[in-house]
């Protein structure tokens, strides 16, 4: 069940090293056959500084934040990714510091097939040395309501 | 929404994106970018663990759609020109499953940078027995000549 005075909870910020290493296991991940990814030589061709993060590289700072408080206590059986929205602002590549902080943004409850939902929005910024905010990530995740009370299947 | 329908909408800037294709998915993807992105909720790779959910098997992470999708961008655009992306899930990923990817151009809204164009994009999954239906809708936001 999700705990609503999570609203507005800010985690303690820590650092994320964007590693070449890193960038190309994502890239193989999500199948990319984009040369700025693999090699230096690439993404120089293309006008970065080095390998440039994917689009959707924010996922990779669960492997920094070990240490994160369970502060919504979400049921992981009942759990659903809702969707996520990214802005950037500066590109980001291997080499570089990153000062992540993120923030319980907005939790409220909806209507679902199933019943009343919760819904969870987390707003990460990723800060680079410069002190600028190269990149956001909203991510909203979802908590279904129990099978057990649930009306028809959905 | 249809192809066919934002050919009757004129605000539209219609500007149609050739599709593209990926596939067909298996656990191994699914168990891939758990590694690589970090996100080892077992309902992603543990069938004994989904079917407890209520799930027929494990499905794929949406951030990995979401991924394949962002990466259907960045081939057509460049990623130097993208400004903003956005997904919403609408449907599971399962294995087996051969993804769709599409997008087509919309006017930009008033108070927009007129230089950036914005697409309405959308992921849909062919199953192995034929059955098709959307699995995300998205958005993205470019720069750029070839926007």
């Amino acid at each position: 069940m999700v705990d609503r005075s999570a609203l507005g909870h800010e985690f303690p910020p820590y650092r994320l090293h964007v590693e070449r290493g890193k960038i190309a296991e994502f890239a193989r991940s999500i199948l990319s056959e984009e040369q700025i990814y693999y090699s230096t030589e690439g993404a120089r061709a293309a006008g970065f500084e080095d390998v440039p993060v994917p689009p959707t590289f924010s996922a990779v700072e669960s492997h920094w934040n070990r240490n994160r408080q369970d502060v919504l206590k979400l049921d992981l059986r009942r759990v659903l990714a809702g969707g996520c929205e990214w802005e950037y602002l500066k590109p980001v590549v291997a080499g570089e510091v990153l000062t992540v902080r993120s923030r319980i943004a907005d939790i409220h409850t909806k209507m679902s097939k199933r019943g009343p939902m919760t819904v969870v929005v987390r707003e990460t910024r990723f800060d680079n040395e410069a002190g600028d905010t190269a990149f956001i990530a909203r991510s909203t995740v979802l908590e279904m309501p129990p099978r057990d009370q649930g009306n028809d299947a959905a | 929404m249809t192809m066919a329908a934002t050919n009757e909408q004129p605000r539209l800037a219609g500007r149609v994106l050739e599709e593209g294709r990926v596939g067909p998915l298996t656990r191994t993807h699914f168990v891939r970018y758990a590694g690589a992105g970090g996100d080892f909720n077992p309902i992603h790779h543990d069938d004994e663990f989904a079917r407890s959910a209520g799930y027929p098997s494990v499905f794929g992470h949406g951030m990995l759609t979401a991924g394949l999708l962002s990466d259907f961008v960045v081939q057509r655009f460049g990623l130097h020109n993208l400004r903003r992306f956005s997904v919403r899930y609408v449907g599971q990923v399962w294995p087996g499953d051969v993804l769709v990817f599409s997008g087509h151009s919309i006017a930009a809204a008033e108070g927009e940078d007129p230089r950036r164009a914005a697409y309405e994009l959308k992921v849909e999954r062919i199953g192995p027995d034929g059955q098709r239906n959307t699995v995300l809708t998205g958005g993205a936001t470019v720069a750029g000549e070839d926007a």
